[in-house]
């Protein structure tokens, strides 16, 4: 079995090679890779050092490490994607952006029904905040909903889903 | 925003300024359980038990028994509906939209190849190479709105995903990696810090060779005339003019395309990447060459 394995290997491997040589050499391939020397015998009474150092390809690990800070961008209207006002609107409290430069409303279930909105990293007057979102949600709603306020970690909890209206409030508001 | 934040804020306010807690100022929170001592307080005489029988001494059979004749869960015949799902490859849809909105925001770099590294690094997809994934797949939500020129590769992707990239002058490959070689692709850094040799990638099981030979799908094993010849016909299919990327100033980045046995652009397999003096090591042995460029 492994060795009618082997032969469809090679047969493809054929078939790839065959694709590879009308290929133009792309600068990654293997073969075309500088220092690589293929099938030279070493002269006699000659060793070879086992390796070869190099670090003229070190350039593309460079590109494989993940950044740790995710680049701001100039955003288009195409994918909804609003930037930050340039100054902090004049208000008792700020709400940050998210590590990717998003607002930061969040959805939870519990339950299967139990809907929660959090609205993270709040700084300053947070219950401000509160009466505000208590205010709008009245006002879309036309109920009062319960609320929590958690000062230690500076999270706001809303009973209901409501990121989508959250989110446009918050952007209106230029955080 | 003048105000300076402290921890616990009014309500640690509050609490400096209340007074000591004695039995005179707790009350229990309304609407609480309230304990009941005596007798009564685990339900009284028979304890919400019933009265004999299984029931009372909770010798119960299990769940789904219907007394002796077959039960439900049995008596319905299985069907090869779900058979073998754990073992199904899965591949993380990726729409149009999402990549658009990456590289909005500058978190895709549209020139460089785009790979799964780069998509990972970009938080733009999360892959489970340990929950059967196998890649990412394409997918067309979002075509309309497209508009960037890219160089992609993924593991999957539908026709109207091509024909949205090929549309805006891109290029656009499916290729495979086996679970370990995509397990390296999306977590570089670990694998280097392994102090392993980069492995050769693998080539597909015998089913997925049809799909990646195939021009239509751009599988990285198919023939590049062929390839050609079917950018044409999904022009034509679509109602798009093809642009010409022969004559872009990207055309060299955009015709980069990795060997079949190589898992990232640039590094070969075989050599050994040491991250904390940044150095390739290369092997010279004759047969570790011909092995890893065979």
């Amino acid at each position: 079995m492994s060795v009618s394995v082997c032969l469809r290997c090679s047969g493809l491997r054929g078939a790839v090679w065959s694709a590879l040589r009308l290929r133009p050499p792309a600068p990654g391939s293997p073969c075309a890779a500088a220092g690589l020397r293929l099938f030279s015998a070493p002269a006699p009474g000659e060793t070879r050092p086992s390796i070869e150092e190099s670090t003229a390809e070190y350039k593309f690990v460079e590109r494989l490490i993940p950044p740790s800070k995710v680049r701001h961008g100039a955003g288009k209207v195409s994918t909804g994607w609003v930037p930050p006002s340039p100054s902090p609107p004049d208000l008792p409290y700020m709400i940050r952006r998210s590590r990717m430069h998003n607002i930061p409303v969040y959805t939870d279930v519990t339950h299967g029904n139990r809907l929660i909105t959090i609205v993270r990293k709040v700084e300053g007057d947070i219950w401000a905040l509160e009466k505000d979102v208590k205010a709008f949600l009245k006002d879309v709603t036309g109920k009062d909903l319960p609320t929590q306020v958690n000062e230690v970690t500076m999270t706001l909890k809303v009973k209901g889903h409501f990121d989508r209206e959250l989110k446009e409030w918050l952007l209106n508001k230029g955080f | 925003m003048s105000v300076t934040k402290k921890t616990g804020g009014k309500a640690f306010e509050i609490l400096q300024n209340l007074p000591r807690i004695t039995l005179a100022n707790l009350r229990p929170e309304p609407g609480s359980k309230q304990l009941r001592r005596g007798r009564g307080q685990h339900g009284g005489n028979r304890s919400g038990r019933g009265h004999k029988g299984e029931r009372q001494r909770g010798n119960r059979p299990r769940l789904g028994f219907v007394g002796g004749s077959t039960p439900f869960y049995l008596a319905i015949p299985k069907y090869t509906y779900n058979e073998g799902h754990s073992r199904r490859p899965q591949y993380q849809p990726l729409t149009l939209k999402r990549l658009q909105y990456l590289i909005d925001l500058g978190r895709l770099d549209t020139t460089q190849p785009i790979d799964l590294t780069q998509l990972v690094n970009a938080r733009g997809v999360t892959v489970q190479p340990l929950k059967r994934d196998y890649g990412v797949q394409l997918v067309d939500e979002g075509s309309d709105i497209f508009a960037a020129k890219i160089n992609i590769e993924v593991q999957r992707a539908s026709e109207g995903a091509i024909a949205a990239i090929e549309r805006n002058g891109g290029v656009i490959t499916t290729s495979y990696y086996d679970p370990i070689s995509l397990g390296i692709l999306i977590k570089p850094v670990p694998f280097f810090l392994r102090g392993q040799p980069i492995p050769r990638r693998m080539l597909p099981g015998e089913d997925m060779v049809p799909y990646y030979s195939d021009a239509e799908n751009r599988g990285y094993l198919a023939d590049l005339d062929k390839i050609q010849q079917a950018r044409i016909a999904l022009a034509l299919k679509y109602g798009y003019a093809l642009p010409n990327i022969s004559k872009d100033e990207l055309y060299h980045m955009l015709s980069m395309r990795k060997d079949v046995r190589q898992i990232f652009f640039g590094l070969a397999p075989g050599w050994l990447v040491n991250m904390h003096e940044k150095k390739i090591l290369k092997p010279t042995d004759e047969k570790l060459l011909k092995y890893y460029n065979s």
